[in-house]
Parts: C-alpha cells; sequence; structure tokens
C-alpha cells in the first residue's frame, strides 16, 4: 500500500474509531454504566491520526499543516491528546463523549472532496520559524476546542442541577461542577500560553502571504487574554465563563479561513 | 438434613422483641455453636444486626420448632427451607429485605457473621458454599441492578447534590441557619464527606454555641450570617422563622467578594427559609424540601422497580450451584 492511499485509510480509521468512541460513550451514559471503551478507541483514534500525519509530514517534507484538511486533522489531534492528557487524570470521564463527536466532525470534513490536497506538493525550503509557528499555534486551539467542549458539559450539568433534571444516566455521569469549571480556566490558560508562543514564531516567520491571518491570530490572542485576566481578577459564573470559552473558540475557527 | 432459616425482624418483630433476641458481634461465633449443641443441627451461622436476628442451619425437619423457641416463640418469627431459605439469604445480603431497600452495611454484617461462625468452626461444607455464593450473588445484583441507585432520604440526597456540585467536599465550607435536628444531621452528612468547617447561626447563641462545639465547627451570631455567606459554599436552611431568611438581594451583596462561585442552598425549612427568587441568581442552586423528597422519593420507586430483576437473578444463581439441603 503506497504512503498516499494509506494515510487516507488511517484517517478514516481514526473517524471509525472516534466515531465508535462516541456512540459507545453515549449508549454507556444512557444505561447509566461507566465505561473504559470510549477512552480505548480514542487512544486509538490517536494512534492512527498520529500514523497519518506522519505520511503527510514525509509527503510534504514539512509539517502538514498546509491546507485545510490537514489543519483540520492536526486540530482533532491536538483535541485528542488533550483529552487523554488532561481529561483523564483529573477524573473527567466523559469528556471523551464530548471531544469524539467534534473529532469526527472535522475528520468527515477533512475526508470531504476538495478539502485536502490528493497530491501533496513537497516544500521545497522549511521556515523552521513558520513550523513552529502552525505546530504550537494548532496545539493552542486543540487545548481551546477541549475547553469549550468541558464548556458544554458545564452547560448541560447547570442546566439540569438549575432544573432539578438528576435522574438521567448523563447527569450521574457528569463529573461535579466545580471540577469542569476548573478544567475550563486550565485548558484556557494552557491554550493562552501555547498561542501566545504561536504567535511569537509568528512575528519571526518571514511574511509571503501578508499580515491578516496573524493579525487575525492577534485579536483571538487578546480575546482569551481579556477573557482569562477578567475571570482571574473579579471572577465570573460558571455559565458566562462556559459560553465564552464556546463562542470564542468557534469564533477563532475564522483564523483558518485566513491560513 | 435440609436447609433452615428461622428469624425475626423489623416487619414481624417491634425493637424491644428484637433487642431480648440481638447478639453482638463477638458473640456470634459463640451463639452458633451454641445452637447447634442446643438443637443439634449440623451446621449454623447467626446473623444480628439491629433490624433483625436470624439462624441459619442445616437440619432435620424437626428443628424449626427448636430454633422458634430459641428466638421467643412462633409468634414473632418466620421461617423458610431449602430454596426459600436461600433467596431469603440472598435477599437479606443484596439488602433487599432492608429497611432502607438497597443499603450496603447489611452485606458487610452477614459476612462478619459468616466469618464469626466459620472461625467457630460452627459451619460445613454446606453452608460455607451457600455463604460463599451468597456473597458472589450480592456483589452481582449491587453490580449489575440499580438497586443502589440514587439517594433515598432528603440528607443523602442533599449530599450528593453537593458532591455533584463542588466535587470533593474538603474544600467546601457549610453554614447552617438554625440548630435544628435535620439541618444537624445533613451538616454532619457533609462532614462525614469532608466538608471542611462548619458555621451555626441561630436566634439563640447558646444553642448555635453548643451544636457547634458538638460538630467542631463555628458559631455565629444570628445578625451576622450575612458576613460568613461570602465565604461558603452550601448553606443549610431550617429555622422556625414565620418568613424567608435569605432575600434574593442578601446573595447578590456577596456575588462579587464571592467571585460568583457556586452556591448551594439546601432549604429544609418550613415555612422556607431561602426566597425561592434566589435561584435565579445564575450561580446559585436551590433546593427546598419538597424538591428533595420527591427526588428521594423517585429514588425509592427506582428501587422497588429492580426488586423483581435481583429476586430473578439470585434465583437463576442458586440454581445454578446445586446445593446439597436445597
Amino acid at each position: 500500500m503506497n504512503g498516499r492511499v494509506m494515510e487516507k485509510w488511517m484517517l478514516l480509521i481514526s473517524t471509525l474509531l472516534a466515531l465508535g468512541g462516541a456512540i459507545w460513550g453515549g449508549v454507556s451514559v444512557h444505561r447509566g454504566l461507566r465505561t473504559y471503551w470510549t477512552l480505548a478507541l480514542m487512544a486509538g483514534a490517536f494512534v492512527a491520526q498520529l500514523v497519518f500525519m506522519e505520511q503527510r509530514g514525509q509527503m510534504r517534507g514539512a509539517c502538514p499543516l498546509r491546507d485545510l484538511g490537514e489543519i483540520l486533522v492536526f486540530l482533532a489531534w491536538s483535541l485528542t491528546g488533550f483529552y487523554l492528557l488532561v481529561g483523564r487524570p483529573y477524573r473527567l470521564s466523559l469528556v471523551g463523549l464530548f471531544t469524539a463527536p467534534v473529532v469526527v466532525v472535522f475528520q468527515i470534513i477533512a475526508l470531504s472532496p476538495g478539502v485536502m490536497e490528493v497530491a501533496p506538493q513537497r516544500s521545497l525550503g522549511v521556515d523552521a520559524w513558520r513550523e513552529a509557528h502552525s505546530a504550537v499555534s494548532v496545539l493552542a486551539y486543540g487545548a481551546f476546542a477541549l475547553a469549550a467542549v468541558t464548556g458544554v458539559m458545564f452547560l448541560v450539568l447547570d442546566h439540569q442541577l438549575k432544573e432539578h433534571h438528576l435522574q438521567s444516566g448523563l447527569f450521574r455521569n457528569l463529573p461535579p461542577a466545580r471540577e469542569l469549571l476548573a478544567a475550563v480556566r486550565r485548558l484556557l490558560l494552557i491554550g493562552f500560553i501555547l498561542l501566545t508562543v504561536g504567535i511569537i514564531a509568528g512575528l519571526l516567520m518571514s511574511h509571503r502571504g501578508g499580515w491578516s491571518h496573524l493579525i487575525t491570530a492577534v485579536a483571538v490572542w487578546v480575546c482569551y487574554g481579556l477573557l482569562l485576566i477578567v475571570q482571574l481578577t473579579w471572577g465570573m459564573t460558571g455559565r458566562r465563563l462556559s459560553l465564552a470559552a464556546v463562542v470564542l473558540f468557534l469564533l477563532s475557527l475564522g483564523v483558518f479561513a485566513l491560513v | 438434613m435440609e436447609l433452615i432459616c428461622v428469624g425475626l425482624n423489623h416487619r414481624t418483630a417491634p425493637v424491644e422483641v428484637r433487642e431480648k433476641f440481638a447478639v453482638a458481634p463477638s458473640k456470634l461465633g459463640d451463639a452458633a455453636n451454641e445452637l447447634r449443641e442446643k438443637t443439634g443441627v449440623q451446621e449454623a451461622v447467626v446473623i444480628s444486626t439491629c433490624n433483625r436476628t436470624e439462624l441459619y442451619v442445616l437440619g432435620g425437619d424437626d428443628s424449626i420448632a427448636s430454633l422458634q423457641t430459641i428466638l421467643g416463640g412462633a409468634e414473632h418469627c418466620y421461617h423458610s427451607k431449602r430454596m426459600d431459605a436461600a433467596v431469603h439469604l440472598c435477599r437479606v445480603a443484596s439488602g433487599l429485605d432492608s429497611m432502607v431497600l438497597g443499603e450496603t452495611e447489611i452485606f458487610g454484617q452477614v459476612k462478619d457473621a459468616y466469618q464469626a461462625a466459620l472461625s467457630a468452626g460452627a459451619t460445613g461444607g454446606t453452608l460455607n458454599r451457600l455463604f460463599q455464593k451468597t456473597f458472589s450473588i450480592g456483589k452481582k445484583v449491587r453490580t449489575e441492578t440499580g438497586i443502589q441507585e440514587g439517594a433515598t432520604s432528603i440528607g443523602n440526597v442533599a449530599v450528593d447534590l453537593a458532591e455533584k456540585i463542588f466535587g470533593h467536599l474538603k474544600d467546601s465550607e457549610v453554614m447552617i441557619l438554625g440548630a435544628g435536628e435535620m439541618s444537624r444531621v445533613t451538616a454532619q452528612s457533609l462532614q462525614s464527606r469532608g466538608a471542611r468547617s462548619i458555621f451555626v447561626a441561630n436566634r439563640s447563641y447558646d444553642r448555635a454555641l453548643e451544636l457547634a462545639q458538638k460538630m467542631n465547627g463555628h458559631a455565629v451570631r444570628f445578625d451576622d450570617w450575612q458576613l460568613v455567606l461570602a465565604q461558603v459554599d452550601v448553606v443549610i436552611g431550617s429555622t422556625g422563622a414565620p418568613h424567608t431568611i435569605v432575600q434574593k438581594a442578601d446573595v447578590e451583596a456577596v456575588r462579587r467578594k464571592r467571585k460568583y462561585r457556586p452556591l448551594f442552598f439546601i432549604d429544609i425549612a418550613v415555612p422556607r427559609d431561602i426566597d425561592p427568587a434566589v435561584e435565579e441568581i445564575e450561580e446559585v442552586y436551590l433546593y427546598d424540601i419538597d424538591t428533595l423528597e420527591q427526588i428521594a422519593g423517585e429514588a425509592r420507586t427506582q428501587r422497588a422497580r429492580q426488586i423483581e430483576i435481583c429476586e430473578e437473578m439470585i434465583r437463576a444463581e442458586l440454581v445454578k450451584m446445586q446445593l446439597p439441603g436445597m
């Protein structure tokens, strides 16, 4: 099997594994059972994403972040990685159930015709700052994506607690509200630090395509920075912090349109 | 020889009868041996808790009468034989026969009773196999059915909700408004799950001081409870006041100081202590006594629905065992 065929298969396998994780997790939660299969399937999806990116990296001779498809897969990989790293140690096992559908959506878009170059061109020269900017920034967006996912989980729990809807399997399995909010804050901070490094690298790289992408990235950085300052200085209700994490992440995806 | 169970419990005998036949945990082994000597049964295990005293033996048909005599006669006793006796033991160990359906403490008590009889040499092949099987069935019933799901008392519902909001309670502080029995029990439950400190505010400062000392907490003068509101995570209202004590404005006043952290109000007072409008504040979760009772009731109903499933599971597992005497 040549590289071009294999990378597509790897992406497909990864998407199916994440889809399996989402379905299995959903069924288990509906039945009120705890499951580790979602974690195992997401770990499998993570490995398949790694193989895919290694293949694309070989073809490109550079970090595989040159078209929208590659960026979406890198973002999905970063999101999965943060879930495996942050979700488990903080007993946020259900994060996988909420993360998996996002990974599936990103990768289905990446698999759609025309989104990813079928025959990627090999890069002639590699700008180390550009590579660092792309990789670290997408990692930052992975952290922001997981903050948004965790924010959605808080909003669901908050609604159930407020409305006294306490009988569902989802309610029983959701982590405590305070832990969810702590995870949102932690992920926003990690994302902000990574994005800061990414933007510094972006300032140092060559700018053949103009500055609009970098200006948008700085705007995103300022918004997340303000959110963190408000949260740390004055405090914020869990609902507002979560909503801000979700809305900012969705808006910040606009950065990729300017790549 | 067949398996026989004779016993009395909270449904068949009042406490003044039950207490006469209760056996201390340290005497359970001796009691089982004494049973063998007095009645001539081959094997014996004595289970004794605050709600029941039950004798499980491997004996002849005439053993039932002598066992009933030991438990004060047939008036308050029930008995069962063979498969029915084994099913009863499994129902007891699984919490299906308990006052609080699905409670877990009984499992350990049955285990201790068997261990005592085993150590005293009062058991043999049949009861050993039966009790081992009972423990594995008990575990299966608990893990594979919903018999343990949900909190069935107001206090437990409140504690479960506090854990759903705050996770580990070791970083949480609790304030009680009114030094009544119900608030004390609820606060103690929160304390047993790790709540860091308890503040007691009561119209009679002496009562507040007394309860605070009992709970290793801090007494607060009733006029000062608003000051404490800024630092606590859980507020339990149980005063006898004829009007609401905590108004929306009281909470609004401390939101900034609290940095908008979640605040959980448990209102178990009638008339209510917390103005329902307080719940309109984003970070506030308010549960009054009716809501808590409704949640506890739903859990009890849910558990009751599981009884049939549990009993089917018990019978299926016991049939597989094919124990002599059953």
